[in-house]
């Protein structure tokens, strides 16, 4: 049994009949179930439990990366195999899950090309797509090997599934993109320097794959993991692998 | 038809250009940990992939596959690599199971342990080199003293 969880973006106009052809095509397929609407306050994790208990064995995710962030960075756990339908802007996720934004996204769905993804643990939740600690004066621990430190300020940021965007300054038009390997979480380091009375200017970014990670500041510093903003001293960031059982596209980039 | 190209100008471009950017997207593959630059590392850096330093390193650096030390960047360690390109500083002794190339901005402090080695002109480079295939106590050139001509091959006209 198919349980769908429509973001609540997904209400807006613009999208009505992107979702209307995918229903109907879902339809089709004969995979078609119960659709629930996710809330701002609304836990995934009790909402899927419940639904599993009720006999559903997909979970499928409509939405964007924001909302893939946000179910999957609660019900990681859950014992269900999960599916993505990207609507809308702002799908990076499913390019790296080689499923395609739209309505072709149902075709991949009814082929269930399942593979296991690895997920990040962060203190005492997981994360999936990307983990950004703002610029901070920071120290990497990495592996208990080796340590990074900067002169002054700098931004990391720990991708799993999310590809990592950078320019090099405001004036670059190219923007840069770094795909992340599976088996591995990504880290990126990009330290700031000063530059004139005020401003700062972001340094190329140092690019480290890892498994486990301690990043630590003499004060708190902003985190922000799928979405969600905390604030920490410090953070113990570890790959879980294999934890999420996942429909996936052909064309993934794993 | 006749004045007609079989292939038009701009998709050779654009095979050109695909072909660049995939050959970019290999080499940008291939680099798996890059130290930036105004990045200091301590401790035993170690990566299974190919090392880009652009920035301090100090402890030591293991890597099977190739090392890569930009100008401007400074290793104080000892260093075990597959290959490696050094055009910065390195302050210990090297260790590189293939081949070591040393750019012309390269300065290298200890001992270098490789099997093959390139040194550009202006390479600066104070330590002790050894390479396997050589032995100290084996002689360089063997000679071999002949008592008659006809030993020697040797044939003389008249």
């Amino acid at each position: 049994m198919y349980v769908y969880i429509y973001d609540n973006f997904l209400r807006q106009k613009n999208f009505l009949s992107t979702i209307h052809s995918m229903e109907v095509i879902l339809t089709d397929y004969g995979i078609a179930g119960k659709i629930l609407r996710l809330q701002n306050y609304t836990d995934s994790k009790a909402v899927i439990e419940d639904e599993i208990k009720r006999g559903a064995k997909t979970v499928v995710i409509v939405g964007n990366d924001a909302t893939f962030g946000q179910i999957l960075s609660r019900s990681a756990t859950c014992d269900c195999t999960f599916g993505f339908l990207p609507v809308g802007p702002n799908n990076t996720i499913a390019e790296v899950l080689g499923i395609p934004v739209g309505a072709p996204a149902c075709t991949v769905l009814s082929r269930r090309r399942k593979e296991f993804l690895d997920v990040g643990w962060m203190n005492n939740r997981y994360f999936v797509s990307q983990l950004r600690v703002m610029p901070a004066k920071l120290e990497v621990i990495y592996d208990e090997r080796f340590k990074v430190t900067a002169a002054d300020k700098m931004e990391v940021v720990v991708c799993n599934l999310q590809p990592f965007f950078w320019k090099r300054d405001k004036k670059d038009r190219e923007q840069r993109v770094v795909h992340p390997q599976d088996g591995k979480l990504e880290a990126f380091i990009r330290p700031l320097t000063k530059s004139g009375w005020w401003g700062y200017k972001y340094e190329e970014p140092s690019i480290f794959p890892f498994e486990e990670m301690i990043i630590t500041g003499k004060e708190p510093f902003a985190v922000e993991a799928d979405g969600k903003l905390s604030k920490e001293i410090k953070v113990k960031i570890k790959l879980a692998h294999s934890k999420v059982e996942m429909i996936v596209g052909r064309d993934r980039k794993f | 038809m006749i004045f007609q190209r079989s292939v038009p100008k701009n998709v050779e471009e654009t095979n050109e250009l695909e072909a660049s950017e995939r050959s970019h997207q290999h080499v940008q593959d291939e680099v798996e940990t890059v130290v930036g630059p105004s990045v200091n590392v301590e401790g035993d850096f170690a990566s299974e992939g190919n090392i880009v330093v652009k920035g301090t390193v100090s402890g030591s650096v293991f890597t099977s596959k190739h090392l890569t030390v930009e100008m401007g960047a400074k290793i104080i360690a000892n260093v075990r690599a597959g290959s490696a390109t050094i055009a910065g500083e390195v302050k210990g002794n090297m260790k590189i199971k293939e081949a070591l190339e040393l750019v012309s901005t390269s300065r290298v402090v200890g001992d270098i342990d490789v099997k093959n080695l390139k040194v550009e002109s202006g390479a600066l480079l104070y330590g002790k080199i050894t390479m396997p295939g050589i032995e100290v106590g084996e002689k360089s050139v063997k000679t071999k003293t002949f008592r008659k001509a006809e030993d020697a091959g040797v044939q003389f006209a008249g």
